[in-house]
């Protein structure tokens, strides 16, 4: 089974466990050439709309 | 067992996002439904099959799987897998399947079906369903069994939630149980990384709706009850990241071979699940600590560290798949440390968290501003020209399993290597004949003649199912 690689993935593999002194995980510097289309498409979300959604119970 | 059947069960949430359209939630339901099985997809039940299942509610579709309305949502239950590539084909397919039903009607812009858990408004919730087979042998009356896996799907959250915005109670179910919830508690959650975790108040029962269990122990095996156990899990979040789905099937997959095994370990087994399944899910800074039974402080991090590794030191060669899964687990766990944004594409809820925010400075919003929810429920639209998750995927930023092609060709072909297959053959033949039938999982009835009973699913059927049909076709002729 093959996973398609990721090109926008930068950060690499450490083979280490985490330190259990760590708060919390830390900030890489990612940067991302997509990121500004997807906030377009965020801004044409209808504010609202979560008002609408009223869902039935189920399982 | 080094085979096993996978399955997922996804209840859909449906927006009327146009005011002004003319059906209500459940009746847009009903005709999406309809028009799926139009379109000589699959055959419509003829009977029924629970009080609130009548005849024409739902059927089986030619790719094996099941469409139905159940309690007002839309649900698809994938057919029997026996791989994860398979299943997320599959599972993909049911999806798309919907959405090319809601094209079809020309409800793009009015309609949109959200896969997800939650209803952030009311906190209604509905479900994703896991299935998998595991042998009889897997005992449910070894409570440590269950304690283990209950750890294990407690803490696998960090890799799996979907993620949502703000928090609740579960809705009390028992009146002895009422109790008037502390607002104060969920008004401080901003975000948490799990769906369901709100709304799962027992660690072990056997019911599916209001008293949800971490560990369902419903036994209805829908096999040969003498070989086969079917653990159904309801405590996960329907995923969009398709690696994230991956990876929560595959590693519970694991994590019930080691328990068959006897390879897990009690050590593992926490003081109060149901609280840390809460308490994980809403720490705000993913530090995620927890107690196991043993009084021993850690984090759902190390724990999971810790079964990954007994995985790993068990299972390493086991099967392809098992080491797959094994590599893309150890990825996902080296990577959470680096924080949400390293996991973007493949944990649903670090995409969420990751999108939100850089929203949020974008717009200069904070956690409270109502668009945000607006925003929770467009990540799991199915529309690709609208949904937020498809962003990532048209950016090139989430990691695919599935083909395109394959996805398309799953919506009309059944899986190989499982009696899926020899369904799909079925249903495709009766959409073509006069013959009464009655369909189920684990098999079917033509007319007055014999059940054909299908209680391994690890075999296709497909010649006895052949042989079958010409046989009714000779007494009664049902497929001229």
């Amino acid at each position: 089974m093959k996973m398609t690689p990721d090109p926008t993935r930068r950060e690499e593999k450490k083979e280490s466990s985490p330190d259990r002194e760590e708060k919390g995980p830390s900030k890489p510097d990612v940067s991302r050439p997509g990121k500004d289309d997807l906030l377009k498409r965020m801004k044409k979300v209808d504010p609202k709309q979560s008002e609408r959604y009223k869902q039935r119970t189920g399982q | 067992m080094k085979k096993r059947i996978y399955g997922i069960e996804t209840e859909y949430g449906l927006l009327i996002k146009n005011p002004e359209f003319r059906l209500s939630a459940v009746e847009a339901a009903t005709q999406i439904k309809n028009h799926i099985f139009g379109k000589s997809l699959g055959v419509l039940d003829l009977h029924y099959r629970a009080n609130d299942e009548p005849p024409g509610n739902g059927g089986f579709l030619v790719n094996g799987g099941r469409l139905y309305l159940d309690m007002g949502h839309l649900e698809y239950a994938s057919p029997e897998c026996c791989n994860l590539v398979d299943l997320i084909t599959l599972d993909r397919a049911g999806d798309m399947l919907i959405q090319d039903a809601i094209e079809d009607l020309g409800w793009a812009d009015d309609v949109a079906m959200i896969k997800n858990n939650v209803d952030l408004e009311t906190n209604a919730t509905f479900g994703c369903h896991e299935n998998y087979l595991v042998s009889r042998s897997f005992q449910f009356e070894n409570r440590d069994n269950l304690r283990m896996l209950s750890a294990f799907l407690v803490t696998r959250q960090i890799y799996c939630g979907a993620g949502r915005i703000g928090a609740c109670n579960p809705h009390p179910f028992r009146d002895w149980d009422g109790h008037a919830p502390d607002d104060s508690e969920t008004d401080a959650v901003n975000f948490q990384i799990s769906q369901r975790a709100d709304h799962i108040p027992n660690e072990f029962y056997r019911w599916v709706q209001y008293n949800r269990a971490i560990v369902n122990t419903r036994d209805e095996p829908l096999s040969d009850p003498s070989k086969y156990r079917r653990i159904h899990l309801l405590v996960g979040d329907s995923n969009m990241c398709e690696y994230s789905t991956a990876l929560k099937m595959g590693a519970t997959a694991l994590m019930m071979e080691l328990i068959e095994l006897g390879a897990a370990k009690p050590e593992w087994i926490l003081a109060d699940s149901v609280g840390s399944m809460r308490s994980i899910s809403r720490d705000p800074e993913f530090k995620w600590e927890i107690t196991l039974a043993d009084g021993r402080h850690t984090t759902a991090l190390e724990l999971q560290w810790e079964i990954l590794n007994a995985a790993k030191e068990r299972l390493t060669g086991y099967t392809n798949e098992a080491d797959w899964v094994l590599k893309i687990w150890e990825e996902v766990m080296t990577d959470i440390p680096k924080g949400p944004e390293a996991l973007v594409g493949r944990v649903d809820w670090a995409s969420k968290w990751w999108m939100l925010t850089e929203f949020m400075k974008e717009n200069n919003l904070d956690w409270k501003d109502s668009w945000l929810k607006s925003q929770d429920l467009e990540y799991h639209n199915l529309n690709r020209r609208d949904g937020l998750y498809w962003g990532l995927e048209e950016a090139g930023m989430a990691s695919r399993l599935s083909a395109d092609a394959a996805v398309e060709r799953a919506k009309s072909s059944p899986p190989q290597g499982t009696r899926a297959n020899g369904r799909g053959e079925l249903v495709r033949a009766l959409m073509k004949s006069q013959a009464a039938y009655l369909i189920d999982w684990i098999g079917f009835r033509l007319n007055k003649e014999e059940p054909f009973l299908m209680l391994d699913p690890f075999l296709s059927y497909k010649s006895d199912i052949r042989e079958y049909l010409k046989s009714a076709a000779a007494q009664q002729n049902p497929f001229a």
